[in-house]
């Protein structure tokens, strides 16, 4: 490695050099300035993104900062600070201390982005497993909660097995092509795939292992138990960049392989039931972040529906949502995270009469639900229009129109926070927190984003042009 | 005024008064006049527009009978484009949307007692919503106001609302929306086939309508179409949301519920669903016609048996939307002209009869028939009013419902004779539970009268406009018909004429 290959990968390196720093930094001067410090590395790593000029050039080490791995890069990166402003109130209060959660958070960027930069499916898969790594420590980080543990150790036995398929899936596809280059094992899978077993285990181990990341059905089962459990601003993190790196994987692979080929089906069916099954449970659910995570399940079928018809305008349709998706995420975890005082809460009715007890928190998280409904002017209006577009181009009526539908559905769950939020009497027991100024600001930037999306969502279309190419 | 963007500013005058309401939000007085400046400012606009409209329709825009045109690009790469467009027909329900919002907001001003801002700020931006409706004309910013006005509605009914009010509400957002979720399928779907055959991938409408879709895919996107208007107009027997709404709304929600959500299905039928697919519109003919003529007599039938004031007039409704909408089946100059003017029309008498419903409810706290008895003797200001939009609802000749009933009958008994027929007999039930109606509520003197206290000055001076604007349209309608007789000739020319 020469010291010119380092720069290209450099905001990936101020990314791992920051999770270090901000360990070191609390070990000298213990504190409560890791955010701080975090924060700023984080904001370095994107601005260093954007400075750099993108490359198709590739490392020995297997990166290249491509259009693609830019994007995303700055994408994950600016989503950890909004999850870092989001955090750090919230784990003074739950008691949540030391440096190891913004440097974990730190560390899991540096995953997403090397993840997203990768030209190999060996960097592609450390990437994955480096993010996943991360996940383990930070959704258990709440010791004084059992929850917490719970659902870290179900997250730990799930994640490992879905590693394990992910990890067959490329020795198998590597064993049927004879190389880890993405582009050239791509192009190979999709042009000899029909009739080569071994390439076709390779592939459906790698979606099965990938499924379990972007929580589609049936490998969904962790999903509620893990957000239920964690920590409400790591679940705002998992919910949002976790599944929008998986999302980056597929698009990774499906935009080399130039279609979803053999795919087809099996991305089809998974699909289908995701946004059958996920908005179906989400309506059974009295847990609002039970219900989020079932809405979580329902929202990845429609990303999956874009992939399939990834060459249909599918591709940009997927990379709009994950980024319309993080905002509502942010928004109606955040506002989650900024209610937390002793205890979160956790139940519907903990909701009631909050839209005038705390107007911005009940604003913002009724914003986020008519977005994830997908009610204009709003980021979800417009990316399920463009992925219903995609998938009607694309051929794919009967799953659109299944898809809406199901979308039908999950506007009555939606609706039901926002009943709760303004047209239910308050119970006059005690009102939950009332959020900090790091807190406001990072409501107020996701739900700008999903108002602004909403209303231009030309020049993130456009954005998404330059990568898709 | 020329030069300034009019169309665009009757679509967010409304919006920014909402938003000025923030800085006010704790001061429910300003909050109240604050809310009704804006609603009259806009009110006036309109009303500037009916001396501007004849000097330059169809001059200045490029498409024949539109006198204000918008057009610039906006999410440029999938060809969405904000176009903004106003003539004769929607000149008139955007009169009647800024009318009936200053009624709303008028008749609510003491009932509602808290979260007075949040209130008026909800009627502001459907008011916005409502407006965006009419005059959108590309098919996607359609869409988005389509959508847009939900909202507001669905917090009216969920917060100020009666009875079962979150189940009302919820309902009524979950089945309109089902139609329309279908609807954008559909209009995503004429989107792509335009462009696949032109290479201009674009959703405005006068570039929609000249695309050639094949009949049997026509039938599907039409069929969409028709579920998402038919729901909000409503057609049997897609109405069961409509009773609940409406009556477990607040008065305000009743009547722009009543006088404007409606319209805005019927209108969508008229700008966009037939133009569209006139073919599979001719095809569907049969189905509109069944569905108007069911609507009209089972919608009467159905107001009878009612001993709720409120949802009588909700099912009353259901009866004269059935007119409409035979009106528009029917697709004659003369019919089309009538269901305008009729949508107009139960616009300004259904409003004024939710606002008279909603008067006593706020005097007594019951809407039940059997509880008022007298009041002619008692409150004679309001029972006069009451007589008088009764009658008018009812279809009494030389008040303004009628004029819209002829004109449909009229215009569609010449294509199609035994609906038109039928329908009569809805001309007939209305006068059965309206005189049932009157004379229990005005008249009966055996039972003890609840109601002490006639109308207040804003109350009667309400409703004198209202009566006086419905006798108008009664006896005098013509210059009403001359606003819409370009825009109809054109729609109606343009299918080729029904059979």
């Amino acid at each position: 490695m020469t010291t010119a290959e380092l720069w290209t990968v450099m905001p990936l390196a101020i990314l791992a050099c920051g999770a270090l720093v901000v360990l070191i930094f609390g070990a000298v001067a213990p504190g409560r300035h890791g955010t701080a410090v975090g924060a700023c590395f984080l904001l370095g790593a994107a601005l260093w993104c954007l400075h750099q000029p993108p490359s198709t050039a590739t490392s020995s080490l297997g990166l290249a900062l491509t259009p693609f791995a830019r994007f995303f890069t700055v994408f994950f990166s600016l989503t950890a600070l909004l999850v870092l402003l989001l955090s750090h109130d919230y784990n003074e209060r739950r008691g949540v201390a030391g440096e190891e959660y913004p440097a974990t958070i730190l560390f899991t960027v540096f995953g997403m982005g090397v993840l997203s930069a990768s030209v190999n499916l060996l960097t592609l898969f450390l990437g994955l497993e480096g993010m996943t790594f991360g996940f383990y420590f930070l959704v258990a980080i709440d010791r004084t909660r059992p929850e917490s543990g719970e659902a870290g150790m179900k997250y730990l036995l799930m994640g490992a097995v879905a590693a394990a398929f992910t990890a067959i899936g490329i020795a198998l596809v590597y064993a049927g092509v004879g190389t880890l280059e993405i582009g050239a094992a791509m192009k190979a899978l999709s042009a000899m795939g029909k009739g080569n077993p071994v390439l076709l285990a390779g592939a459906g181990f790698l979606l099965a292992g990938i499924a379990f990341k972007v929580s589609l059905v049936p490998a969904h089962l962790w999903t509620p138990d893990v957000y239920e459990g964690a920590p409400a601003p790591v679940v705002a993190f998992l919910s949002t960049a976790s599944k929008g790196s998986a999302v980056a994987f597929l698009l990774l692979l499906l935009a080399a392989a130039g279609g979803a080929g053999p795919l087809r089906t099996p991305i089809w069916m998974l699909s289908l039931l995701s946004m059958v099954t996920g908005n179906l449970a989400a309506l059974l659910q009295t847990n609002l972040k039970r219900m989020l995570a079932y809405s979580a399940i329902g929202q990845m079928g429609y990303i999956a529906l874009a992939l399939i018809v990834i060459g249909e305008g599918g591709f940009g349709a997927a990379a709009f949502y994950v980024v319309a998706y993080t905002a509502m995420n942010l928004a109606a975890f955040g506002v989650i995270a900024s209610l937390t005082g002793g205890s979160e809460p956790a139940a519907l009715e903990d909701y009631r009469g909050l839209g005038y007890s705390r107007p911005f928190q009940g604003g913002v998280m009724a914003l986020a639900m008519f977005a994830l409904a997908g009610i204009p002017p709003t980021a979800g209006f417009i990316g399920k229009f463009f992925i219903f577009t995609a998938a009607i181009r694309g051929g794919e009526v009967a799953l659109a129109v299944i898809g809406i539908l199901t979308a039908v559905v999950s506007v009555y769950y939606y609706l039901r926070v926002v009943v709760n939020l303004y047209m239910r009497p308050a119970d006059t027991g005690s009102a939950p927190a009332n959020g900090t100024v790091p807190e406001y600001v990072a409501l107020a930037c996701a739900a700008a984003v999903i108002l602004f999306l909403g209303i231009f969502p030309g020049p993130l279309t456009e954005l998404i042009d330059l990568i898709s190419r | 005024m020329e030069h300034l963007p009019v169309a665009s500013i009757l679509v967010f005058l409304p919006l920014a008064g909402a938003l000025l309401l923030v800085p006010v939000w704790k001061q429910p007085e300003l909050a109240r006049w604050f809310a009704l400046g804006t609603a009259l400012l806009e009110l006036a606009l309109v009303g500037y527009l009916f001396s501007a409209m004849p000097a330059t329709a169809g001059t200045a825009t490029p498409l024949p009978g539109y006198f204000l045109w918008e057009d610039l690009p906006w999410i440029g790469r999938i060809g969405i484009r904000y176009t903004l467009g106003m003539d004769g027909i929607t000149l008139l329900l955007g009169f009647l949307t800024a009318f009936v919002t200053v009624v709303a907001m008028l008749v609510s001003w003491r009932a509602i007692g808290e979260r007075v801002a949040f209130h008026y700020f909800l009627l502001l931006v459907m008011e916005s919503g409502i407006m965006g409706v009419f005059l959108a004309l590309d098919l996607f910013l359609f869409y988005l106001f389509w959508e847009v006005m939900l909202v507001p509605m669905f917090f009216l009914i969920g917060i100020w609302g009666h009875g079962r009010r979150i189940y009302s509400a919820v309902k009524f957002f979950l089945f309109t929306l089902f139609g329309s979720l279908l609807m954008l399928l559909a209009i995503i779907g004429v989107y792509l086939i335009h462009g696949s055959q032109t290479g201009s991938y674009t959703f405005a409408l006068s570039a929609l309508t000249t695309t050639r879709i094949a009949p049997g895919v026509a039938c599907w996107l039409f069929a969409a179409f028709l579920l998402a208007f038919a729901i909000k107009v409503p057609l049997i027997p897609l109405h069961t949301w409509l009773p609940d709404a409406h009556t477990d709304a607040p008065t305000a929600g009743s009547v722009v519920l009543a006088g404007l959500l409606l319209k805005t299905g019927a209108y969508g039928l008229i700008r966009f669903a037939y133009p569209l697919f006139p073919e599979a519109a001719r095809m569907f003919t049969p189905v509109l016609l069944a569905a108007a003529v069911i609507g009209i007599i089972y919608g009467s039938w159905l107001a009878y048996a009612q001993t709720d004031m409120k949802r009588l007039v909700a099912y009353s409704s259901v009866g004269h939307m059935g007119f409409v909408a035979l009106g528009i089946a029917a697709w004659t100059p003369v019919s089309l002209s009538g269901s305008v003017l009729q949508m107009v029309n139960h616009g300004i008498t259904t409003g004024a009869l939710f606002a008279l419903v909603g008067m006593l409810d706020e005097r007594t706290g019951t809407r039940e028939i059997g509880a008022f008895g007298g009041l002619w003797g008692k409150v004679p200001l309001f029972a006069a009013f009451f007589l008088l939009f009764s009658m008018a609802s009812a279809g009494l000749p030389g008040l303004n419902n009628f004029a819209g009933e002829f004109l449909i009958l009229a215009g569609s008994f010449r294509v199609f004779a035994l609906p038109a027929v039928l329908a009569i007999i809805g001309i007939v039930l209305p006068l059965v539970y309206t005189v049932r109606l009157v004379q229990e509520v005005l008249f009966v003197t055996e039972r003890h009268c609840l109601v002490q206290s006639d109308l207040s000055r804003r109350e009667g001076g309400v409703l004198g406009v209202l009566a006086i604007i419905a006798v108008y349209l009664g006896v005098h309608p013509a210059p009403l018909l001359a606003i819409l007789k370009v825009p109809v000739a054109l729609l109606t020319a343009g299918a080729g004429g029904m059979p």
